[in-house]
């Protein structure tokens, strides 16, 4: 029988503070959801025919966006943990080519969401249209402002890279900018089935 | 394993390509809920243990948002069954 020993890391990757902002943002959304779901219970109706307005195509897009580029970060961060004094700026090349992709989804998911904001605008629907509304756009709206910031710390990310500014020593800045990253696409795997898919 | 990133990317894919075809058929009964927060629970977990890391970090960090997701799920699943 083969000893198999798996070390775990003491702390998760990244800088602490950013675990304290992932941890807030998980609950402030949380919050949101629940009310959400609550809010429907009290008016099944109303939430079934306003959710008919949405386009649940650009939904799934911009979930298959996200997921992948998820992927790409992580392949990112991923490169810069496998180099080593002797090749860190070959593995930086690398991370800045998976960041390239990341952030073109960034981009392509913020287009999208562009687009499906200006049909809800240009259908009168605001805030104060409805319960579903009001949660729709809050929802979107908040992740969309998140997405925004992400894809601004992952740029940030990628000029260091193309600087071959990670070393072995020092992964910490890309770790931070992938775990917020990866939240951002959390919180829409939630947010995905319950505003476009459940009714 | 060395293309583990690339299979938990294939899941996700999948697993949302199956919400939205429910979705798109409106094939969408209360049994069928069930199953779709289940699967968004496996594609939490997936991001949360593979794409963040928490998988090889310390458990208690791990079960952070595993919990988060059981809870938000929960409680959606209450508010939309009862």
């Amino acid at each position: 029988m083969s000893d198999i020993v798996t070390t775990k890391e003491k702390y998760p990757a990244g800088d602490f503070g950013v675990w304290i902002i992932i941890y807030i943002e998980l609950v402030t959304f949380a919050m949101l959801f629940v009310g959400y779901a609550f809010s429907r219970r009290a008016d099944v109706e109303l939430f079934n025919q306003s959710q008919l307005m949405l386009n649940q195509t650009s939904g799934f897009i911009n979930t298959i966006i996200l997921i992948t580029s998820s992927y790409f970060v992580a392949k990112a961060v991923q490169a810069v943990k496998s180099m080593d004094e002797t090749n860190y700026k070959e593995f930086n090349k690398k991370a800045s080519k998976w960041l390239i992709f990341a952030l073109i989804c960034g981009a392509t998911f913020l287009l999208v969401k562009i687009t499906e904001f200006s049909h809800i605008f240009g259908e009168g629907i605001n805030l104060s249209t409805n319960k579903f509304f009001m949660f729709y756009l809050l929802l979107t709206g908040f992740h969309f402002m998140h997405v925004m910031l992400g894809s601004i710390i992952l740029f940030n990310i990628f000029m260091r890279t193309r600087k071959f500014g990670y070393t072995p020593e020092d992964t910490r800045g890309i770790e931070s900018g992938a775990s917020y990253w990866h939240m951002v696409d959390l919180l829409w795997i939630v947010l995905f089935p319950l505003i476009y898919i459940i009714r | 394993m060395k293309k583990i990133l690339e299979i938990i990317w294939i899941v996700l894919i999948a697993l949302t390509l199956f919400a939205y075809l429910l979705g798109y058929l409106k094939y969408i009964d209360s049994a069928l809920v069930s199953i779709l927060l289940l699967t968004t629970f496996i594609k939490g977990a997936l991001v949360s243990d593979h794409f963040m890391g928490l998988k090889s970090v310390d458990s208690k960090y791990r079960v952070v948002p595993i919990i988060w997701l059981s809870i938000v799920l929960s409680l959606i699943a209450i508010a939309y069954y009862l």
